[in-house]
C-alpha cells in the first residue's frame, strides 16, 4: 500500500470515527406530551355510536363550467380540383381471321408401333471412388538442429545461346572464381546455433523453478512506512475545524514533503534504468544474491551522487557478510553510473535530491 | 440537525480532497526499486607486484600473472591489460590515483609487493575499490619459500576473490586425478596430484596396474583410491605427504570400490560386490570394522556423504533404472530424488550442502548436472559424448569433471564449469586425465 493510500485511508477512518462517535448524528431527545385517557365499557361505546347521526349523502354536485364556443366561421379548406385527364383512344378491335384453306393438307403418317422392347444402351460402368486409407498421425522425425552440411548449389539450367559466340581461350593465370553464394539450409534446420553452455536442448528436461515469493519490504522501511498515530481530535465546536485539524495533523507528523511537482513515472524509470545498467551482480556470491539492501543517496544539482552520502539504511535476507557485499555492489553501481550525473529534470531537484534505492536481486539469482 | 449534517458533508469533502492531495505529493525522499541488473565480469587491474629488492624483480610479474589468471579463470572477473594502464605502480605505499584507474573502467585494483631474502619469500597486497575510492579490506602479507611462490599467488587471489564476491576462494587447492596415456585399448593409468589450475603435477603411483577413483580426505592429506593390483579391485589409503599406503581389508571373495571419506575423515563409505549383488558399506578406518548399510538385491554404488555427515547420496537401479537416492548415514530406507528421463550416477554432495552434482546419461549423451538435495531444480551444465565424474571446488561454486572424446584415439581430459553452466573451460594437464577429486583449501 503506498503512502497516498495510507494517508487517505487514515483520514477517512478518522472522519468516520468522528462522525460516529463525535455526536454529529446524535438525535436530540424530543419533548414527550402526556394525554389523559378514560376507559369506557362496550355498552357505553355502542350507545355513543347510536347517538350519532347517520351519514347523509350529498346530491349537490358541482357541474363543470361550459366552455365558450366561438361562433366565428372557420375557414374550411377548399378541396383540390380534379385534374384533367386525357381520354385514352380506344384501339380498334381486329377483324376475325379468314378461315384457312385446308384442301392442300397432306395426311399424317401412321405411327410405327413395335412390340419389341427397346434395347437400352448399356451404361458405362461407374468408377468407384476408393476412400483413402487414413494414415497414422505422422510421427515427427528428429531433425538436426544445425544442418550438417549446406545444400549444394543447384546446377544452372542449360540454355542455348541464340547468338553463337566465339570460344574464349582460357587465360594462363586466370582461374574461374565462383561467385560466393549463400548456402541454403535444409528445411528442418534452424538459424539458432546451440552451444553447450546454453543447453537449450536440455532446458526441457530441467524442472521449472517456481516463482519465488516477493520479499516484503525491509524491516527498516516497513517501520518507516508505518502510518503515524493520528493525534487526538481537538475539542472544537466546528466540525470543519476538526476535520482540517486531523488532516493537517497527519501532514505535520510526516517528513517534510518536497515542494514542486513530483517526478513522472517515465522520469523514475529513466533513473532506474540508469542505475541498473551498472548494477553488476555477476561477481556476487549466492548468499549476496539472496540479499536485498536499501541504499540512501543524495544527489547534487547536476545529478551526480554525493559519494559520502551513500549509506545503507536497510536490508533483508542473507548474512552480515552478504549484506556488506550487496551494499558494496549497489554503491559501486550508483557511483559508476552517476559519475556523469543522472539525467533528471533540474526543475524538480527538490524531488530527487534525496533518493532511497532498493536493490532487490531476486530476478538475478541463479536459475 | 440539518446544519450539522451539511457541515459534516462539507468536512468530508474537504478531508477527502486534502487526503488525495497529500497522497499525490511525495513524502520524504524519492524511492525506487532496482530489480534488474547485469551479469558481466568485473574489470580489475593487477599491475606487477612491486619488487622490494633486486632478487624479487622477476617474481613480481609472475605473482601478478598468477593472481590475474586465477581471478579471470573464474569467469567473474576480467583483467584489464597492462597496456591500458595510465598509472604505474612503483611504490606499494604510494597513494592510488583513482582517477587514472577509473578512466580505464577498472573497478578493482590489486597492488602488491614482493621481497626475497634467501629462500624466504614475502608477498603483500592491498585491494582497492576504485569507484568507492577506498581500500577494500586491509592489507595482507604472506610469507613462505621461493619454491612455493605459486601458492602465495593463489592465496592472494583467494583473498581478493573472497573480499569481492563474499564467498571463499578455491585457488589454493589441489586436485588428485588419474593421469592417462596411450590409446583406449592399452591405456596406462596412474595417480597424480596437481594444483587446481593444472600446474605442478606430481605422480603418486606408477602405471603398472589399473587405478580408479581417487578421493581426497577432508583434510587433504590422504587419498582413497581403487587399485586392481591383485587382479581384484581393492581400496587403498595413500598418504600424500610421504606416498605411503595401506589397504582397507574387505571380506573374502568380495570386490570393494567407489570409496569416499566421511566428513570426519575417519569413516569410509564404499561399495562391495559379493556375487552379483552390490551394496554400500561404511568402514571405520582405524579399526577396520565394516557396517553394511543397504541390503537390496539391486546394485547400490557411488556413495557420497553430506557435509554434515548425516546422510548419504548414492545411485541404485532398484527401480529398474539407475537413479539417485538419499539415505541416513546409518542406513535405512532410502528416498529417491531423481525422476527425470535417463540414467543418473556418480552423485557428489556439494560442500555447501545445498546441491548434488551428478552424471546423467540421456538420449545418447552425457551431462554433468546439479539438483537440489530434494531432487528439485535439476540443471544440466554440460553435454558431450562422455562427461563423467564431477567433483566440487572447496567453495561449492565450480565443478570439475572429465570428458572423453569419441573414437579409438579419443582422449580423456579434465574440464571445469561454474554451477551456473557458464565458464566451461579445460584444465590443462601434461597427459590425459580422468576421475578428478578436489581437495579442500590448503592451510
Amino acid at each position: 500500500m503506498n503512502t497516498g493510500q495510507v494517508i487517505s485511508a487514515t483520514g477517512h477512518a478518522a472522519l468516520i470515527g468522528w462522525l460516529m462517535f463525535g455526536g454529529v448524528f446524535r438525535a436530540e431527545q424530543l419533548p414527550i406530551k402526556a394525554t389523559e385517557v378514560s376507559v369506557i365499557s362496550g355498552e357505553a361505546f355502542a350507545a355513543m355510536l347510536a347517538a350519532q347521526d347517520a351519514p347523509r349523502s350529498s346530491t349537490e354536485v358541482a357541474q363543470p363550467a361550459q366552455p365558450n364556443i366561438e361562433n366565428e366561421a372557420v375557414d374550411v379548406p377548399q378541396p383540390d380540383t380534379t385534374p384533367a385527364q386525357e381520354i385514352p383512344v380506344v384501339a380498334q378491335a381486329p377483324s376475325a381471321d379468314d378461315a384457312p384453306d385446308m384442301t392442300d393438307l397432306t395426311p399424317l403418317p401412321e405411327a410405327e408401333v413395335s412390340d419389341e422392347a427397346p434395347v437400352l444402351p448399356t451404361p458405362e460402368p461407374e468408377v468407384s471412388v476408393v476412400a483413402p486409407v487414413t494414415s497414422d498421425r505422422p510421427v515427427p522425425r528428429p531433425s538436426d538442429r544445425i544442418a550438417p552440411e549446406p545444400v549444394a548449389v543447384p546446377e544452372p539450367e542449360a540454355r542455348p545461346d541464340p547468338v553463337q559466340q566465339d570460344a574464349v581461350e582460357q587465360a594462363d593465370t586466370g582461374e574461374a572464381v565462383a561467385e560466393p553464394q549463400d548456402a541454403t539450409a535444409p528445411d528442418e534446420a534452424t538459424s539458432e546455433i546451440v552451444t553447450e553452455a546454453e543447453q537449450p536442448a536440455a532446458a526441457l528436461e530441467t524442472s521449472i523453478r517456481p516463482p519465488a515469493r516477493r520479499p516484503t519490504r525491509p524491516a527498516v522501511q516497513a517501520a518507516e512506512a508505518e502510518t503515524p498515530t493520528p493525534p487526538e481530535p481537538a475539542d472544537t465546536s466546528s466540525a470543519v475545524n476538526d476535520a482540517l485539524a486531523e488532516a493537517l495533523g497527519q501532514a505535520g507528523d510526516a517528513p517534510s514533503a518536497p515542494s514542486g511537482p513530483p517526478l513522472t513515472a517515465g522520469e523514475k524509470d529513466t533513473l532506474r534504468v540508469a542505475v541498473q545498467k551498472c548494477w553488476n551482480v555477476g561477481s556476487l556470491s549466492s548468499a549476496a544474491l539472496e540479499t536485498t539492501v536499501v541504499v540512501a543517496v543524495s544527489l547534487a544539482q547536476d545529478g551526480k551522487p554525493l559519494t559520502s552520502s551513500i549509506r545503507q539504511i536497510g536490508s533483508e535476507g542473507g548474512t552480515a557478510a552478504s549484506v556488506e557485499q550487496a551494499f558494496a555492489t549497489a554503491r559501486r553501481a550508483i557511483i559508476r553510473c552517476g559519475s556523469s550525473g543522472f539525467k533528471l529534470p533540474s526543475d524538480k531537484y527538490d524531488q530527487w535530491k534525496d533518493i532511497e534505492m532498493t536493490f532487490n536481486p531476486e530476478r538475478m539469482r541463479i536459475k | 440537525m440539518m446544519v450539522r449534517i451539511i457541515t459534516a458533508l462539507i468536512a468530508l469533502i474537504m478531508t477527502a480532497t486534502l487526503s488525495v492531495t497529500l497522497a499525490q505529493a511525495q513524502q520524504g525522499p524519492l524511492r525506487i526499486e532496482i530489480t534488474e541488473g547485469v551479469i558481466e565480469p568485473l574489470p580489475f587491474a593487477t599491475p606487477s607486484f612491486v619488487p622490494e629488492n633486486g632478487e624479487s624483480a622477476e617474481m613480481g610479474a609472475q605473482l601478478a600473472s598468477v593472481v590475474a589468471a586465477d581471478l579471470q579463470g573464474t569467469g567473474l572477473f576480467r583483467q584489464i591489460p597492462s597496456s591500458a594502464f595510465i598509472s604505474t605502480v612503483s611504490d606499494f605505499g604510494a597513494p592510488v590515483q583513482y582517477a587514472d584507474w577509473k578512466a580505464i573502467n577498472a573497478q578493482a585494483l590489486v597492488i602488491g609487493a614482493v621481497s626475497v631474502a634467501g629462500n624466504n619469500l614475502t608477498v603483500k597486497f592491498r585491494l582497492y575499490d576504485i569507484f568507492s575510492g577506498a581500500e577494500l579490506g586491509s592489507g595482507l602479507q604472506f610469507q613462505g619459500t621461493v619454491e612455493g611462490w605459486r601458492r602465495m599467488a593463489h592465496k592472494v587471489a583467494d583473498a581478493v576473490y573472497s573480499r569481492i564476491t563474499g564467498e571463499s576462494g578455491y585457488f589454493d587447492s589441489r586436485v588428485v586425478f588419474v593421469s592417462e596415456t596411450g590409446p583406449k585399448i592399452d591405456r596406462k593409468k596412474r595417480l597424480a596430484v596437481m594444483d587446481y589450475d593444472g600446474a605442478g603435477v606430481k605422480y603418486l603411483t606408477d602405471s603398472s596396474s589399473l587405478v580408479l577413483a581417487p578421493r581426497f580426505s577432508p583434510t587433504g592429506d590422504r587419498v582413497l583410491y581403487t587399485s586392481y593390483e591383485t587382479g581384484f579391485p581393492r581400496i587403498y589409503v595413500l598418504d600424500v605427504g610421504n606416498v605411503k599406503r595401506r589397504v582397507l581389508e574387505s571380506a573374502q571373495g568380495s570386490m570393494s570400490f567407489a570409496p569416499r571419506f566421511a566428513p570426519n575423515g575417519q569413516t569410509v563409505v564404499f561399495s562391495q560386490a559379493t556375487g552379483s549383488n552390490t551394496d554400500i558399506y561404511t568402514m571405520d578406518v582405524p579399526s577396520g570394522r565394516a557396517t553394511r548399510l543397504t541390503s537390496a538385491p539391486s546394485i547400490e554404488t557411488a556413495p557420497s556423504f553430506s557435509p554434515d555427515g548425516n546422510n548419504i547420496v548414492f545411485e541404485s537401479d532398484r527401480s529398474g533404472t539407475q537413479q539417485l537416492y538419499i539415505m541416513s548415514a546409518g542406513g535405512g530406507e532410502p528416498k529417491r530424488i531423481s525422476f527425470g528421463q535417463g540414467r543418473y550416477g556418480t552423485p557428489v554432495w556439494s560442500p555447501r550442502g545445498d546441491l548434488i552434482a551428478f552424471t546423467k546419461q540421456s538420449k545418447g549423451r552425457f551431462h554433468i548436472g546439479v539438483m537440489r538435495v530434494d531432487g528439485s531444480e535439476e540443471r544440466l551444465l554440460t553435454a558431450s559424448f562422455l562427461d563423467e565424474g564431477p567433483t566440487w571446488s572447496p567453495n561449492g561454486r565450480v565443478i570439475m569433471f572429465h570428458r572423453e572424446t569419441q573414437g579409438a584415439a579419443g582422449r580423456s581430459s579434465l574440464y571445469s564449469v561454474d554451477i551456473t553452466g557458464r565458464n566451461l573451460r579445460p584444465v590443462r594437464t601434461p597427459e590425459g586425465g580422468s576421475d578428478p577429486s578436489w581437495s579442500p583449501l590448503q592451510k
